[in-house]
């Protein structure tokens, strides 16, 4: 790709124009980019600076009523037009109000959607590449401080063997805009990836299954826990239930 | 149904905004904005029957946009000279060859002023790019429709106008700083 074509892509990718799975290759390169990931930042600034700072001209109050002419009523109904703008304007209220309302209640998934699009990529990434596990060892006290030593926090790491959850090892992922904590479980053949980060509030437990993988997510004891995994729902919230035990256990 | 009157007030009226400040970005005075708009308001009116039903903000920016360029090329005719398309590789780009990128950038330090200044300051068809992106938040897809270009050609100014206003703005923000006397 020429510089070119990808500083239009980053910008693309800023502007929210990029389809899911260019943006999740994209998000895979930036994940090992440093200098494409400032660049996406300095492209965030300038939008905000210019969403924030620019002046937005509303239409002044007399040029409503100067377009009103432009489309002349049949006499009759002349002296109404004040009327009709006035109808007009509060339905406009009425539709803008109703708008933000359900905006709100749209959005607010929005954000982890995108996170949910994260890790999925982050998943699929790592089990096509061969990028699965950077630190291989099934005890909980050589993955731990292997991921303390690279994150700004500490992830409870626990081995549930005997549950039939191997701990298998973890690795560092880019999640959030974050990097974050993966731990991979091993059920028979199935790879489970635990992503974890902080988080402010507990939240209760969400499923949801997305090109054929199972997510389940949930927030316990300061931490934020993102599961994936081709394994079925059910013993995939059975490893979510002994996660979320251990985060509650001081 | 509907009469012909009530869906034009229904579809195009509630985006007078958008069209006032598209209008008022390009012309850069409120009088002006407001002749044209009111212009276009007018044409949109006879081209209804044209409007395919959708999002009519789209399409009532591509008139206003087209009133605004007939009226700069009326009026400010100086706007619109230079080599200043994209496909060309005109002067503008080897100048800015060497300048330096937006890495240099001090976005702490910007203020509305200066902000609203360097936007102006941008070449009409720049200006309108961003104006379209940040302000109304269009999709490229909607913004090629507005300027009447592929969208290829939406990419590479909104790419030429991000350059040029970090640009300018650092200009300024070097300008104004109290120790920039080197």
């Amino acid at each position: 790709v020429k510089p070119d074509e990808a500083a239009k892509l980053l910008a693309a990718y800023v502007d929210g124009q990029l389809d899911a799975a260019r943006s999740a290759e994209l998000e895979a390169h930036l994940a090992e980019n440093a200098a494409s990931r400032a660049a996406c930042e300095r492209l965030r600034g300038l939008s905000a600076a210019i969403r924030d700072h620019a002046t937005y001209h509303a239409a002044p109050a007399g040029l409503r009523a100067r377009i009103a002419p432009a489309a002349p009523r049949r006499p009759t109904a002349r002296r109404t037009v004040f009327w009709n703008f006035a109808r007009l304007g509060a339905s406009f209220a009425g539709v803008a109000l109703l708008t933000w309302a359900v905006a709100i209640a749209v959005l607010r998934p929005g954000a982890d959607d995108l996170i949910e699009r994260e890790v999925l990529a982050g998943h699929v990434r790592a089990t096509l590449g061969n990028r699965l596990i950077d630190v291989v060892s099934s005890d909980q006290h050589t993955v731990k401080p292997w991921l303390s030593a690279r994150l700004n926090f500490s992830p409870p790491v626990n081995d549930f063997s005997g549950q039939g959850f191997e701990l298998a090892g973890g690795r560092i992922d880019y999640a959030g805009g974050q990097p974050v904590a993966v731990l991979v479980y091993k059920r028979r053949q199935h790879v489970i990836d635990v992503f974890v980060w902080p988080a402010a509030a507990d939240s209760g437990a969400r499923r949801s299954e997305a090109r054929g993988f199972n997510v389940e997510q949930f927030a316990r004891g300061g931490m934020r826990y993102w599961l994936v995994s081709d394994l079925n729902s059910n013993e995939l919230d059975d490893l979510a239930q002994l996660l979320a035990s251990r985060a509650a256990a001081p | 149904l509907p009469d012909r009157q009530t869906r034009f007030e229904q579809a195009v009226v509630p985006h007078l905004d958008a069209a006032y400040n598209l209008a008022r970005w390009l012309t850069r005075n409120d009088h002006d904005a407001e002749d044209v708009v009111q212009e276009a308001y007018l044409r949109a009116f006879r081209f209804f029957d044209g409007f395919r039903g959708g999002d009519a903000r789209p399409w009532l920016l591509a008139i206003v946009r087209n009133a605004c360029f007939t009226w700069l090329r009326d009026n400010r005719p100086a706007e619109l000279a230079g080599p200043l398309d994209e496909h060309g590789r005109d002067a503008l780009d080897s100048a800015e060859a060497p300048g330096p990128g937006p890495e240099a950038l001090a976005l702490g330090k910007l203020d509305r002023r200066m902000l609203n200044e360097a936007l102006a300051a941008l070449p009409a068809q720049f200006r309108e790019a961003l104006i379209l992106r940040e302000l109304e938040d269009l999709s490229y897809k909607e913004i090629a429709r507005v300027i009447d270009a592929p969208v290829g050609t939406v990419m590479s100014r909104l790419a030429r106008a991000r350059r040029l206003l970090a640009q300018s703005l650092r200009v300024i923000a070097v300008a104004s700083e109290p120790g920039a006397h080197r």
